[in-house]
């Protein structure tokens, strides 16, 4: 009987795994910040991992995926550590389809957006912030949603039951965002329950007319995804622990892409009603993008032309302002290209200019990304930031930054 | 004598079928699968001869007003997961959408411009949507010729777009089965650019089904052959399974 059992176990295992289909990469990547403040770091080796496992039977999807991070300065001795290592489980989920509808349960990640440098309603997942401060690398989310589908568009009511910590690699790692004397305790303070459900309403399709649109509109009653920080002590060199916070909100959303022949115009924006913050204002965020392609301007290679604008703003003056909550978008210009060269390694170069228009801040970059040898791809990326002068901006307390970076990924 | 002259002329002009005619029948004869699934390898070879191999799962559903097609990239392994979602239109551009698996993000695209090279391949995207009469212009008569023995129509269109690489096409279309084997693409400046040969047509459910096109660009002298395997039509796909939700599927 025990042998029956467990060769029919050991079959539905099988059985099961024939179906489990596994995906991943592996990237080795060396950086060095030519221009840096002085006690930190001058460069940076980090080894990353993730791998993905997916079951696929019939409508039934789940999906675990798994990352790892090893810096090496976290091997070294103390002094060195900077606190960017882990592994972490991203997702873990189970997806059922029907007819005209989906419901999902478990840790996921989202993507929400249409601009190409700064998504502002991409708010469901927090960051990592032990990762280079200009990848975006999110943190999976619990939560459960139920959608129903119409013919052109999806209505889903998600609801998240897990506020995150948002760990953040430590000084002299140089993107660590405080002076040397603050540490960061990444223990969240909430108003309410971490538990505390934040409900969100989407409603996205997209219009079969001469001109056509993608939109979504979002509403969430719940915890919202700015966060902001108070110190235990006065910030005047002595040591001191910087708390994160996290207060409710209702919010509405709406990102749109419109098609008018070569060009989309895409817009995102977010009004939020802060609940009851004696800190924290309401407060707005406005993205507008224009991308036009020309194509075979050099052989098969595509152009694109990029111009984006942001425009965040606090409505009540005797709170927390942009500069309080480390906002980086709150007015500044985009312009950048995209050159693709359409050729077998699917290579491109894009590279551009982020102007703040208040604070007088210049962020420059040009990034390479193409395949080699058919299972590795190639990163290589150049950026400098040129901080404001005078106002206490995330990028001046960050310092005057210019840096080289490499990756190298291998693919499964 | 006049009388003749009269009679064979009027005898050819019975006889002779045009473009258009040929076009139509050409249309008829791939037409009926009402949907297709299939695997598709395609190999990029450069002007050194080196290869490059991907593959693809693409279904495909077949539409009065345009097909609906989805493609999701199955190798390289970095776009492993990949889609790629086309409704095509007769009379307005299509609408393009692209997942892209490591972001969770499903891009829209302006597919305004038909020529821009497909996975960096010498397919362009116009290249690979579906056969429509109503998409070129056709004027005049089809030449007959004859090669290895079969009796072939020479058939000349031109596009209607704007947006269109190519000025005209000329096709080279059998005479009995109305099935292409050859097709001559002109660019923009009316010079040769390509030459896609079409092999391994298979009849699958009585619809004739293409099994392997060989691309040519004769001004760069690179080469893409594409080919369809495990191939099934009349799967009973529905709109559903091209609804944007499959993208994150």
């Amino acid at each position: 009987m025990i042998v029956r059992l467990s060769i029919s176990t050991l079959l539905l295992g099988t059985s099961l795994l024939c179906d489990v289909e596994i995906k991943g990469h592996l990237d080795l990547q060396a950086q060095a910040y030519l221009t840096h403040p002085e006690q930190k770091h001058p460069d940076n080796y980090t080894a990353m991992a993730q791998i993905e496992l997916g079951y696929l039977k019939d409508d039934f999807e789940a999906i675990a995926k798994l990352s790892a991070q090893q810096d090496y300065y976290d091997l070294q001795s103390s002094s060195d550590h900077n606190d960017r290592s882990f592994l972490r489980l991203d997702e873990l989920y189970a997806k059922q389809d029907f007819e005209d509808s989906q419901i999902l349960a478990g840790k996921s990640i989202r993507f929400w957006g249409a601009l190409e440098v700064d998504n502002i309603v991409d708010t469901f997942n927090p960051d990592d912030l032990r990762t280079d401060l200009f990848d975006t690398d999110k943190l999976g989310v619990w939560n459960a949603s139920y959608t129903q589908y119409t013919d052109t568009g999806e209505l889903s009511l998600i609801i998240k039951i897990d506020e995150q910590d948002q760990p953040m690699a430590a000084y002299p790692y140089v993107y660590y965002l405080f002076p040397e004397y603050v540490f960061y305790d990444k223990s969240l303070q909430l108003e309410k329950s971490r538990n505390r459900p934040s409900v969100f309403l989407k409603y996205s399709g997209s219009t079969d007319t001469e001109y056509a649109l993608d939109y979504a509109f979002i509403l969430e009653n719940g915890y919202d995804s700015q966060r902001y920080f108070t110190s235990d002590g006065p910030l005047n060199g002595s040591p001191v622990t910087f708390k994160q916070h996290a207060y409710l909100v209702n919010k509405a959303m709406t990102y749109n892409t419109l098609v008018v022949g070569a060009s989309l115009f895409k817009m995102e924006a977010l009004y939020a009603d802060v609940i009851d913050n004696k800190l924290i204002s309401d407060f707005y965020h406005l993205g507008l993008g224009v991308e036009h392609t020309l194509t075979q301007v050099y052989e098969q290679a595509d152009l694109g032309l990029i111009a984006e604008y942001y425009k965040y703003d606090t409505l009540q003056s005797h709170k927390y302002s942009d500069l309080d909550l480390f906002q980086i978008f709150q007015n500044d210009l985009f312009v950048g290209l995209r050159y693709s060269f359409n050729e077998g390694n699917d290579a491109s170069i894009i590279g551009g200019a982020i102007v703040d228009l208040d604070y007088h801040e210049q962020s420059y970059y040009i990034e390479y990304e193409g395949r080699l040898a058919e299972t590795f791809k190639l990163n290589l990326d150049y950026r400098y930031t040129e901080p404001s002068p005078d106002t206490l901006t995330a990028f001046h307390i960050m310092g005057r930054h210019q840096r080289l970076s490499l990756k190298l990924g291998y693919y499964f | 004598m006049k009388k003749l002259l009269l009679l064979g002329l009027y005898s050819l002009s019975l006889l002779a079928t045009s473009n258009y005619e040929v076009a139509v029948k050409s249309d008829a004869a791939i037409s009926g699968y009402e949907d297709a699934s299939s695997q598709m390898h395609m190999t990029l070879i450069n002007s050194n001869g080196q290869k490059r191999e991907r593959l693809m799962k693409m279904i495909v559903l077949e539409k009065d007003g345009g097909d609906k097609s989805l493609m999701e990239f199955l190798s390289p392994a970095d776009v492993k997961g990949t889609k790629f979602l086309n409704y095509e239109h007769v009379k307005k551009d299509d609408d393009q959408w692209l997942y892209l698996p490591a972001l969770k993000r499903i891009k829209r695209i302006a597919s305004k411009n038909k020529s821009g090279s497909f996975m960096g391949s010498e397919f362009a995207y116009e290249d690979l949507s579906s056969f429509n009469v109503d998409k070129y212009i056709y004027e005049g008569d089809a030449q007959v010729l004859e090669i290895d023995g079969k009796k072939m129509y020479m058939v000349q269109s031109k596009p209607l777009s704007k947006n269109s690489g190519y000025t005209k096409q000329i096709a080279w279309v059998d005479a009995e089965s109305f099935l292409i084997h050859k097709m001559d693409y002109y660019d923009r400046k009316n010079e040769l650019l390509k030459t896609a040969v079409y092999d391994d047509y298979k009849k699958i459910s009585d619809v004739w089904r293409i099994g392997k096109i060989s691309m040519k660009n004769h001004q760069n002298d690179k080469e893409t052959i594409l080919i369809w395997k495990e191939e099934t039509i009349k799967n009973g796909l529905q709109e559903k399974d091209f609804h944007k939700r499959v993208l994150k599927k």
